[in-house]
């Protein structure tokens, strides 16, 4: 029972009413409609995407240019948020900066991600077979074991340590620390999808394992690994600016927001807030953008909560026409 | 009874006995730090970056270690202080070169009461005072300055500076003649025979506690003075759990009569910042090495005073003679000419901050500052790099210490500057703890150095920095019309013909342009109001016995 229930939850078909194209979307606004905080961060990160990508284009100033003359100048114009302590303007570095901390987030959590998940797959499907099989998925489990065991921040800084300290180094460093979450995350899913009825079908018509694992077994356990995926890129960039704040991270003066806020927070005490608060903030708000549009995926794509979202969405909806029914009778 | 439900040791009792244990042992600290702070009148708070690594001046040479030795110890002769041309309320040494004085130099005993250096400058007798006792109650003879010497040549590392410096080449150079007389004897005539005896790192240790606690097997008591002391210095070492604190106590038999300030907590705080909220909310009495922003700042706090002063301090951009383009003169020069060193000053050290307009520090006797020619000019420089084959320049990199926070902003302003010629400068933030080693390495192209010449001598200066032997000499740099005159300067006790072939060197030096001249940073005290007596020494630390509360 308990076996079908997990998977009930697993492989549902999608709601008839969203099924197509428009559906979806539809079902979609109506989702941010109904929790406009998940609408705000679909808006916050949508805003810092569009800078990154235009960055070029909108900061006023060079975001590596010193400008030592106009140093510590205060937010105003024309520097918006005023000028660091060797005069880099802070509006320019910051909205430049997501072009590094996105990038760099992104790059490790998909790394992550698919090395997490094709391991995690590989593990749990071997892992009730006799032989060497079952061997190496015990061996991939606790060496994940042993990565989990150590702080993630004081894994990633070793990390650094050890390949040198470049761009490279800190997206292997999130995706090396990222990669057990994907791991457990899959191995997961893949036990309990590999006893399904129509796994043991292929497997008695000698479809052979890989087809098996690849076009029915991953495919229809992706839904909690995309969830995830969207939580753990806020956190990436959330590693990546600490890495850079103790000085493990990109080098000086690229424009990021950690190192923005290292940079500046000596001169807090001297009265000069604006070179670390703002960096501060950016990174702030989209880490909490990343995390709304994390939990609006995690309802998205679990189909028992998706589908009391729609009962909801349905309800209000039939309660708003019966009030302007009752309100056109009256 | 125990509840047989329960494992012998369950979850429960493991954090009740736990729990107690740790607060068994952070208690005590706890309370050895209340007295501390509630500063009572004879007890000074120090915030400093940290507290000693070593306490043997042999071999370290860390920030809090600078003060621990200046309280623990003394040496023969110290300059003769006298009021900062400057700074009304504070003294400083009196470095400047007097004809009229033997060796040309004016200095009062410490150690030593009396002593005579031979016209031909291979030898000075010191007569060492009578009755001085160390702080373990072994009284001062001239053993224990012919021990002191031993233990240098026999352990190398600083020792082994200092005894070449001073000329000396063997064990044997040093001779007991008395009880209390004890000679220095040179082949040929050294300048610094006198001088080198008023050095922070040459004080005099006891040889009867060193013996007797360093027995056979460590005959030069390494372990002993690593952690502990054995000296004649004003104060003894009360507690030092590195990290945290060192507590110094006076001593009531030094012989100069006990130091005002009973007691002497020397806290580690490693963030300027916080050492700056420490002495504003009168929580410590001195605050050390600050930032130049937030020294403008403790301007405007009352019950505080700011004291700053020009310091033997220098900051500069070693360029790698042995790597190129740098091997090439023009470039280095090029480099100079793009450096916005006024800028710098204004903006980085908020004018707390000479131009380093010279290789040796300006305060001291022999020092040419008219050779310096790199004012700002950036079309000279593109000039320079078109003509060493560079008109498109090139890519380098510079290095700098994380943990110094000027370094990253200069090293940021100077890349912005760089780029108006076409040379593009990747930088390198080194962490604090491997950057000593990088620059030691001579492997970088570029990296920031900021040291100080102790003794106030233009050949001690250049010989450390441009002798192309020396140890210190991180550039790479080698001349040897430089090597000529440093090696002649070195020979001859004539103090006029020794300033004129250091000023030749400068000449050289200066038109071939090893650094990158960046500053001459001022050494500031920040200081509760009541609190007296401060006196910079050209070694860059504070000695504890100069202070008082009014």
């Amino acid at each position: 029972m308990a076996q079908r229930t997990s998977a009930t939850r697993i492989a549902e078909p999608e709601p008839p009413a969203a099924a197509g194209g428009s559906g979806r979307l539809a079902f979609f606004l109506a989702l941010l409609r109904a929790r406009p905080s998940y609408a705000l961060g679909y808006i916050i990160v949508g805003v810092v995407v569009l800078l990154a990508v235009l960055a070029p284009w909108v900061a006023p100033f060079d975001p590596v240019r010193a400008s030592p003359a106009d140093f510590l100048k205060p937010p105003g114009w024309p520097y918006l948020m005023g000028t660091d302590a060797t005069g880099m303007d802070i509006f320019s570095r910051v909205i430049h900066a997501p072009r590094i901390d996105l990038a760099i987030a992104l790059a490790g959590t998909l790394i992550s991600a698919v090395v997490g998940s094709a391991l995690g797959a590989a593990a749990g499907y071997y892992q009730t077979q006799r032989g060497v099989g079952a061997f190496a998925s015990g061996f991939v489990m606790r060496a994940a074991d042993v990565l989990q065991a150590f702080p993630v921040f004081v894994f990633a800084i070793a990390v650094v340590a050890v390949l040198g300290q470049s761009l490279q180094s800190i997206v292997i460093a999130v995706a090396f620390v990222n990669t057990p979450i994907y791991l457990r995350l899959m191995r997961s899913q893949v036990l309990a999808i590999r006893r399904m009825r129509y796994v043991e079908a292929a497997y008695i018509a000698g479809v052979s394992d890989l087809q098996i694992l690849t076009r029915h077994v991953v495919t229809n356990a992706m839904a909690p690994i995309l969830a995830q995926l969207s939580v753990n890129i806020g956190w990436a960039i959330l590693l990546t600016a600490a890495l850079s704040f103790i000085g493990a991270g990109v080098e000086a003066p690229t424009p990021e927001w950690g190192s923005m806020i290292a940079m500046g927070y000596q001169s807090i005490i001297t009265g000069h807030w604006w070179p670390s608060i703002f960096p501060g903030l950016a990174l702030a708000l989209t880490v909490f953008g990343f995390a709304l549009i994390g939990s609006s995926v995690e309802v998205l794509a679990d189909p028992a909560r998706r589908r009391a979202l729609a009962g909801e969405l349905e309800a209000r909806r039939r309660l708003r026409l019966q009030a302007r029914a009752a309100g056109a009778g009256a | 009874m125990s509840d047989p439900r329960l494992p012998f040791f369950d979850r429960r009792t493991f954090f009740r006995t736990t729990t107690a244990i740790a607060g068994a042992a952070v208690m005590p600290r706890i309370l050895a730090i209340s007295p501390a702070m509630a500063q009572a009148g004879s007890t000074m708070v120090i915030a400093a970056p940290a507290t000693p690594q070593s306490l043997d001046c042999n071999f370290d040479v860390s920030l809090g270690t600078f003060e621990a030795i200046g309280a623990l110890y003394d040496g023969l002769l110290g300059f003769e202080k006298i009021p900062d041309p400057g700074v009304p309320d504070a003294r400083r040494e009196d470095i400047s070169f007097h004809p009229e004085l033997p060796g040309g130099v004016n200095m009062v005993g410490k150690l030593a009461e009396s002593w005579e250096l031979d016209p031909s400058g291979t030898r000075v007798v010191f007569k060492l005072r009578e009755g001085v006792m160390s702080n373990w109650g072994n009284e001062l003879t001239a053993e224990d300055v012919r021990w002191t010497w031993n233990r240098a040549f026999e352990l190398g590392a600083l020792g082994a500076f200092y005894t070449a410096v001073s000329g000396l080449t063997s064990p044997d150079d040093v001779r007991v003649e008395d009880k209390y007389v004890v000679s220095f004897n040179t082949q040929s005539p050294n300048p610094l025979l006198l001088k080198i005896h008023t050095n922070l790192y040459t004080p005099v240790y006891d040889s009867t506690k060193c013996k007797e606690v360093g027995g056979t097997d460590d005959p030069w008591a390494r372990k002993f003075i690593e952690n502990d002391s054995a000296g004649f210095g004003p104060y003894r070492l009360q507690q030092l759990t590195r990290g945290q604190q060192a507590v110094f106590a006076a001593r009531d038999d030094y012989y100069g009569g006990k130091p005002a300030i009973d007691t002497v907590v020397f806290r580690e705080v490693p963030t300027s910042a916080a050492r700056v909220q420490l002495l504003q909310g009168g929580a410590v009495d001195i605050a050390q090495y600050l930032q130049p922003l937030e020294i403008i700042s403790l301007q405007r706090v009352p019950n505080v005073v700011v004291e700053t002063v020009p310091a033997s301090f220098m900051i500069w951009i070693e360029l790698n003679a042995k790597m190129a383009p740098f091997d090439n003169v023009d470039v280095r020069r090029a480099m100079n000419f793009a450096f916005p060193q006024q800028q710098v000053l204004e903006t980085v050290y908020q004018g707390l901050a000479s131009p380093l307009d010279g290789c040796m520090p300006n305060i001291y006797p022999g020092f040419a500052g008219e050779f310096f020619e790199y004012e700002y000019d950036p079309a000279k420089a593109k000039e320079l790099l078109a003509g060493a084959g560079f008109a498109d320049g090139f890519t380098t990199s510079l290095s700098y210490n994380a943990g110094d926070p000027v370094q990253e902003p200069i090293a940021i302003i100077y890349q912005s500057a760089l780029r108006e010629i076409g040379v593009e400068l990747e930088l390198k933030k080194v962490p604090a703890g491997s950057f000593y080693n990088m620059v030691t390495e001579r492997g970088q192209p570029m990296i920031f150095y900021v040291d100080s010449p102790w003794c106030p001598d233009p050949g001690y200066s250049l010989t450390l920095y441009f002798d192309s032997k020396s140890y210190v000499n991180y550039s790479n740099y080698a001349n040897a019309e430089v090597d000529r005159l440093i090696a002649e300067t070195a020979a001859t006790a004539d103090e006029a013909a020794r300033l004129d072939m250091m000023r030749q060197a400068q000449e050289i030096i200066m038109r071939e342009a090893p650094w990158v001249f960046v500053a001459y940073p001022n050494y500031t005290m920040a200081r509760k109001a009541d609190i007296e007596g401060w006196t910079y020494y050209t070694s860059n630390n504070i000695r504890f016995q100069d202070f008082n509360r009014a």
